[in-house]
Parts: C-alpha cells; sequence; structure tokens
C-alpha cells in the first residue's frame, strides 16, 4: 500500500484552465449585478420580487374555457386605471396606474403587481376586475400583500443566518481538517452563491426574472452542498495521508481528485435529475427555484472538483 | 449472520411502523399546499413601553386569540414569531378581510363626557359630522341582499363639492391635490371626529369597566345596536358620570380607539340618580357585521398595544392542490430516473440502495407526522434536496466498495471496507449540511425554517439508512451464495484477472 497510485486524470493539469473558467464566470456575474444596479428600473444587484419591495400581488384565474375573450395587458391596465379602492383610515386610496400585468396560459389567468394593498380594497379591486373581465374562479385566486418593512427583515434574517451558518462550517473544517482547507472551502461556497447570483442577475436584465424569498432558500442550500461536496474530497486527501504517506501536495490532490472523480460527477447527476424533473414538470412556482438550485449545483461540483482542491497545494506551500 | 438478521427485524418492524402512523396521523398540508389565508401582524411599541417583550407579546396574543375564537373561524392558529411578530393561519379562509379588521384593531373602548363650556363648537361639529357620515355611507357599494330580501334604498344624501370644500377650509385643513371625494370625505371626517375628542373630559369609563358585550337589532330599519354589561364599579361610573351631563345638553361620547364613535345627550330625567342598572347601548347604526366584529373586540378586551397587519397571504384550494400535484409528479419522476441510474450503474448494490431509499422516503413521511412537519413548498423542497444527500451517501459507499474489489479484496470484505471507509466523508458531509439546518432554523424566518426542519429530518435519517439499511440488506443478500457474485457487483473486465 506504499506504492503511490497513478492516477488516469490528473486535475493539476488543467488547473489554469478551471482557474480561468472560474474568474470569467465571476467577471460576467459582477458585470450582471453591476448592470442590474445601474438599471434605472431595478437598482439594486438582483431584481428584487414582491417578497423583498413589499406591495400586493393578485393571482386570478378566469372562470371559463375556451369562450374567454381575447384580452391583452394594456386592456386589463385601462380598466385598473379606472378603478376607484375604498379609503382606509389614515392613508389615500393607492393609485393603481402604475400596475404590472402579466397574462398567463394564454389569457386565461392574470397576475397583478399593484402598490400594497388593505384587504379589503383588494377585495373591492377583484370585485370590480370581475365585472369588467368576466366570471373568475374563486379557487384559483391567490392574493398576497407584503408590508415594506418585512422584506428587510426577510433579507437581514437569511443573511444572518447565511453567514452564521458559514462561521459554523469553517469552524467545524478548520477543527477536523484545517484552517487552508475551511479558507478554500468557504471561497468555493463564495464562487457558487456569487456564480449563482450572477446567473440571476442576468435573467433578471434579459427576461425580468425576479428573486423572492424562495431563492434565498436555493443560495443557502447551494451554500451547504457546495461544502458537503469539497469536503468529500478533503477527507480523500486526508485518508490517503494515512495509507500512501506524504506525497507532494500536487501528486495528493491529482489522486484524491481522480478517485472522488466518479462520486462527483454521479452525486452532481443524481441531485439533478429531481431538479430537472422539477423543471420540467413542476409548477411554475418553484420553476426559478428549480433553476437556481440546478446552477449552483452544477457550478458547486465545478468549483469541488476544479477550484478548491487545486488551490490547496498552491496556499499550503506558503 | 444471527445480528444481520437481528437488524433486518428492526428495519422491517421501523418500516411497518412508519407506514401504520403515515396512515394513521397523516399528512399537514401547509396554505401553501391546501389553500387559505395567513396575516402576519406586528405588535408596535407605544407609549411609554419602547420595545415589545416576550410578556407583552403573550398578552397580545391571549387577546388576540379570544376574538379568533369569537369570530369562529375553523382550526385556525396564531403562533408567535420572533419578539414583536403574530402569525396567524386560517386554512380554508379564502377572505381574510373581516379577520384583518377585527385584528387589527386595539379595541380600546372609553366614555368620556364633554367638558363644559363646549357646548357651541360640539353644536358646529356634530351636524357636519352626521352629514359626511351618511354621504359617505351612501358611496359605498350595498352588501349583496341575502335571501331575496331587498335592502332599502339608501336615502339620498349630498353634499356639493362647494359645500365640502368650504368645510374642509373651515377645519384649516388643505386637501392633497388629485384626491377622490371619498378621499376628501374621509379627511374631513377624521378631522371632525379629533376636534370632537378634544372636546370630552378625560376618560370616565374603560374597556376593564364592562363584564360583557352583546348586540340587538334596532326596532326600526336593519341597522343594530351593541349593547354593554358593566361591572359593579363601572355601572357606578356610568350612574355618575350619566348624573354629572343629565340635562345640560352636552353629550357622552363613547370612544374606540381615540375615534369618538357613538355621542349621546342624557335628557333631564336622570338628574337625580344617573343611569343606574349598570347597562348600556351604543346607537352607532351599525350593520350586523359591524355589531358582531365590535361585540368580538368587546368581549376579548382592547389589545395592551397597537397592532399592524404587515403581510397578508391568501391562496386558492385549487391553486394549492395543483402545487402539490405537480410538485409531487416532479419529485416522483426524478426519483425514478435516479432509480433507474443507480440500478444500472451499481447493479445488484443498486437495487438494495433503491429499497433502502424507498424506506428512507417512507421514514421521512413518518417523522412529517410524528413530529408533526406542515408540509410546505420549500419543505418539499428540502426533501428533494435531502433525497440528493441519501443518494449520495450510497454513491460514495458503491464507490468505494467497487475500488476495494477492483483492487483483488474478496466481495464480503470489499462490502466492508466500503462502508468503512466511506463513513467518515458521509459523515463531515451530513455535519455541514446539519449545522447549516440549525443556523437556518434558529435565525432564519417562516420559510426557510420550513425548509430547514426538513432537511434536517432528511440528514439525520439518511445517515441511519445508509449505514443501516443498506448495509444490513447487502450483508443479508450475501447469505445466499447465488447472489455472491462479484459480477453483480462490477462488469467483468473491470474485475482484476485474478477473481474473475
Amino acid at each position: 500500500m506504499t506504492v503511490a497510485p497513478s492516477p488516469r486524470f490528473r486535475i493539476n493539469r488543467h488547473r489554469r484552465l478551471a482557474w480561468i473558467g472560474s474568474i470569467v464566470g465571476i467577471v460576467l456575474s459582477l458585470v450582471g449585478m453591476a448592470l442590474c444596479w445601474l438599471n434605472p428600473t431595478i437598482r439594486a444587484p438582483l431584481k428584487p420580487g414582491l417578497d423583498f419591495t413589499g406591495g400586493t400581488q393578485i393571482q386570478l384565474e378566469r372562470a371559463c374555457d375556451n369562450s374567454c375573450g381575447g384580452l391583452t395587458t394594456s386592456q386589463v391596465q385601462q380598466q385598473l386605471a379606472v378603478i376607484s379602492l375604498p379609503p382606509e383610515p389614515g392613508s389615500r386610496s393607492p393609485n393603481l396606474s402604475g400596475s404590472v400585468v402579466q397574462l398567463l396560459d394564454g389569457g386565461r389567468s392574470l397576475t397583478l403587481r399593484v402598490p400594497a394593498l388593505a384587504s379589503e380594497q383588494s377585495k373591492a379591486l377583484v370585485a370590480q376586475l370581475e365585472a369588467q373581465i368576466g366570471p373568475l374562479s374563486p379557487a384559483g385566486t391567490a392574493i398576497n400583500t407584503i408590508g415594506p418593512t418585512l422584506g428587510s427583515q426577510l433579507l437581514r434574517s437569511s443573511v444572518i443566518s447565511l453567514l452564521v451558518s458559514f462561521a459554523a462550517i469553517a469552524l467545524y473544517i478548520t477543527f477536523t481538517y484545517s484552517g487552508v482547507f475551511a479558507f478554500l472551502a468557504l471561497l468555493c461556497l463564495a464562487h457558487d452563491v456569487l456564480f449563482t447570483c450572477g446567473a440571476f442577475a442576468w435573467l433578471g436584465l434579459l427576461a425580468g426574472v425576479e428573486v423572492d424569498s424562495l431563492f434565498a432558500v436555493a443560495l443557502i442550500t447551494v451554500a451547504g452542498y457546495s461544502v458537503t461536496d469539497t469536503v468529500v474530497v478533503y477527507d480523500r486527501i486526508r485518508e490517503q495521508k494515512k495509507t500512501i504517506g506524504d506525497l507532494p501536495m500536487v501528486q495528493q490532490v491529482d489522486v484524491a481528485v481522480d478517485a472522488t472523480l466518479t462520486r462527483s460527477l454521479y452525486t452532481s447527476l443524481t441531485t439533478l435529475l429531481p431538479l430537472v424533473g422539477l423543471l420540467l414538470f413542476g409548477g411554475s412556482s418553484l420553476f426559478w427555484f428549480a433553476m437556481a438550485l440546478s446552477i449552483g449545483i452544477a457550478v458547486g461540483s465545478w468549483s469541488s472538483i476544479g477550484l478548491a482542491p487545486t488551490l490547496l497545494p498552491v496556499l499550503s506551500r506558503r | 449472520m444471527a445480528r444481520q438478521q437481528g437488524w433486518f427485524a428492526l428495519i422491517l418492524a421501523l418500516a411497518i411502523a412508519a407506514g401504520a402512523l403515515v396512515a394513521s396521523f397523516g399528512l399537514q398540508l401547509g396554505l401553501d399546499l391546501r389553500g387559505g389565508s395567513q396575516l402576519t401582524l406586528q405588535v408596535l411599541p407605544a407609549g411609554a413601553i419602547r420595545s415589545v417583550d416576550h410578556e407583552q407579546l403573550e398578552a397580545v396574543k391571549e387577546v388576540l386569540e379570544r376574538r379568533i375564537n369569537g369570530l369562529g373561524v375553523a382550526e385556525s392558529t396564531l403562533q408567535t414569531v420572533g419578539n414583536d411578530q403574530l402569525v396567524l393561519q386560517l386554512p380554508g379562509e379564502q377572505d381574510p378581510t373581516r379577520a384583518a379588521k377585527v385584528l387589527g384593531s386595539t379595541a380600546l373602548l372609553e366614555f368620556r363626557s364633554q367638558r363644559p363650556g363646549t357646548e357651541r363648537e360640539m353644536a358646529n361639529l356634530l351636524p357636519l359630522k352626521r352629514q359626511a357620515e351618511a354621504v359617505l355611507a351612501s358611496r359605498q357599494p350595498r352588501p349583496q341582499p341575502v335571501n331575496g330580501q331587498a335592502s332599502p334604498p339608501s336615502p339620498k344624501v349630498d353634499l356639493s363639492a362647494e359645500d365640502l370644500a368650504k368645510a374642509l377650509r373651515g377645519l384649516g385643513l388643505t386637501v392633497p391635490a388629485g384626491s377622490s371625494e371619498a378621499d376628501q370625505l374621509k379627511l374631513l371626517l377624521d378631522a371632525v371626529n379629533q376636534r370632537i375628542v378634544a372636546l370630552y373630559g378625560p376618560t370616565a369609563i374603560a374597556g376593564k369597566d364592562l363584564v360583557t358585550a352583546g348586540r340587538q337589532q334596532q326596532a326600526t330599519g336593519n341597522n343594530w345596536d351593541v349593547t354593554l354589561k358593566f361591572t359593579p364599579q363601572g355601572g357606578d361610573n356610568f350612574a355618575a358620570l350619566t348624573q354629572a351631563i343629565a340635562g345640560t345638553g352636552r353629550v357622552l361620547g363613547i370612544v374606540l380607539d381615540g375615534r369618538s364613535i357613538s355621542e349621546a345627550t342624557v335628557g333631564p330625567e336622570f338628574k337625580s340618580a344617573g343611569i343606574t342598572g349598570g347597562a348600556a347601548t351604543i346607537t352607532g347604526n351599525f350593520s350586523a357585521d359591524e355589531a358582531h366584529d365590535l361585540e368580538v373586540q368587546l368581549r376579548g378586551g382592547s389589545l395592551p398595544l397597537p397592532v399592524k397587519v404587515i403581510e397578508q397571504r391568501s391562496i386558492g384550494p385549487s391553486l394549492g392542490a395543483e402545487n402539490i400535484r405537480t410538485s409531487l409528479s416532479a419529485a416522483l419522476a426524478g426519483l425514478a430516473l435516479v432509480a433507474v441510474f443507480m440500478v444500472v450503474v451499481y447493479r445488484l448494490p443498486g437495487m438494495v440502495a433503491v429499497l433502502a431509499l424507498s424506506l428512507y422516503a417512507l421514514f421521512n413521511l413518518a417523522m412529517y407526522a410524528l413530529i408533526p412537519v406542515t408540509l410546505t413548498l420549500p419543505g418539499i423542497a428540502g426533501f428533494i434536496l435531502s433525497v440528493g444527500m441519501a443518494v449520495d451517501a450510497n454513491v460514495l459507499i458503491f464507490e468505494r466498495l467497487k475500488e476495494e474489489l477492483r483492487s483483488g479484496n474478496t466481495l464480503i470484505r470489499s462490502i466492508d471496507t466500503g462502508f468503512a471507509l466511506a463513513f467518515s466523508s458521509i459523515f463531515d458531509g451530513h455535519v455541514t449540511g446539519l449545522i447549516s439546518c440549525a443556523a437556518l432554523f434558529f435565525l432564519g424566518t417562516g420559510l426557510v425554517k420550513g425548509f430547514a426542519v426538513t432537511l434536517a429530518i432528511g440528514l439525520l435519517l439518511s445517515l441511519f439508512t445508509a449505514l443501516t439499511c443498506t448495509r444490513t440488506l447487502l450483508r443479508l443478500l450475501m447469505t445466499y451464495p447465488a447472489l455472491r457474485r462479484p459480477t453483480y457487483f462490477l462488469p467483468a473486465r473491470q474485475l482484476p484477472s485474478a477473481v474473475a
């Protein structure tokens, strides 16, 4: 068992390529977020959804099959502009002319985004709209109102829980492995999270995709997955030190990555399969969530194969 | 051998117990899966209280619970979140308008008498208030007639634009540009109410002096009155209060949450003793629902601190059902593909893994029924992810097993070494996952919490199934010599020639 195995695949031969790929990806992500920030209609690194901006979102389903008359978004917007809502004590009736209207399923269901309404006002809005566009199915109605304070609260608690879990994971890796390992695991994690954010910044710019609280959940998951993936390679390196003794770090890493490569690819594949299922068959509510997870997990296995192990010899030498 | 059978019996027993648990308890579905409404209430600090503490939050919750019971919504739950928030869930309820209104108001009831020397001002304000109220009421859409009874046509009242503008100017109000007539009327009414309340003396009787509240329909018309019954002390105070103003023409004001909801004069016949008997009626021209809501609020007592509805989500049952159906079929389709993959790549152990993973899914559902966990969309996502981790554990083990076989170990030895060597990486991966879950659970909000719970349960169970179920089943199968063939584990060309 003292003979050093010769790996079929030497990751360190390709490390420049891996590094360049990651750097290009990160730069693109940062550019995407910067463009989002500069965009006058977004003004944030990612396009924030209802959960973060606050407001009321009303989802309606028309109670008609093929007999539904055609409906255009501008038609609905015009109708919204003339609707008058019962005022709430202490505040004026909200102005609905700037509302965002989205038609789904060929005009059969629609989503409205309006300023935050009290529940009586949203009820009145639905009733008055129903008079205009025909009967609605009450079972297909969803009304969400989120106060502006809740969004920032959600953001704060997500970021805090994310940072605390990073710190705890770093501590655990420092104790079971070493500080350099922990640093690289966190670097990979940041890489994966940044990459996913960047992809959604571009999606927000080009396709108007918004991030909601499920996106925050997806990022947290990507972070956890990234660490788990990286740790498997670390575990192999630690084990090799016992079985085949001390080798130069570069060789150590080559052997470990080669041995765990099949596992890493298979695991990413088996995790991606249910997600692809969600993408293809899941409801619209989970589509972008599954998308964020898929991107994050694909990038996560990239960084745990190509990034963390190849940076290890560079950092350990010092 | 005996040990394997012992483990196998245990796993079988657990599987049966899990099946029974799921069948008898069923799964609790969150509002996003079954439809319903959710309200988040923020408790606001007021007066001397700068920040809300746990005790005050509980006090608010107690009052709100009484009000919810008064409303009679089935299966509602009210939970405290963090230091200053409450979440109310109303399963099946599509229209949270009424609940939001009843829960959101403080319901601080005060009886106050008009101060002497303010009669002239009051004489100007009261007619204006009546007029504004009447015009506003006539502008409201009439409620749908019930049981075919047509509601009487609203009386024709009007306040011309000039008169309205004059009244607003008279009170020193500036009207924001572009506001509608209804907005202006509201503005006027708010201002008039403020002036009226300013003419009252200090609080003589408050909500705590009430024993109970009720409602009754007025003898004529469709309007309702709210009746009050005072404690003995409250009754004495009420008698004294009415005696003081009897026959003076000054009014007795009933003030709810700082708004004057009813003004009444007391006739000279009560000059000697005041109105005794410890009961009173608020004639506020309420509709049946308004009277009921006020009754519920007064019975429940006033809130020690004001609350504000900051989030309101309602989702129709068909949207919920659709969500669960599509998510379920998606998860199952993905898992079927994973099962095919495992059998193709790992052969016999792959089949064992599929069986073990099915048990794993069953155990998960049993834990959800047992704890109980309310399943939401993020919860399902957490479950799907934990399945990924559980599969990963099996992949790690089987890759090790293959490695051992390739290097020429015997089958039984390879299985044992495979499990032993894979353990540390499985353990580390699961522990880091659990660390994240702990952080998310203790620091995250509702959505994130649901995700953390199912992921954590999944990770703990995955440690158990990968290391126990898969192993026991594999060892048990190896007691049959017919199955002890390395080619059931690896393609023949990958085996070292010595063994093959």
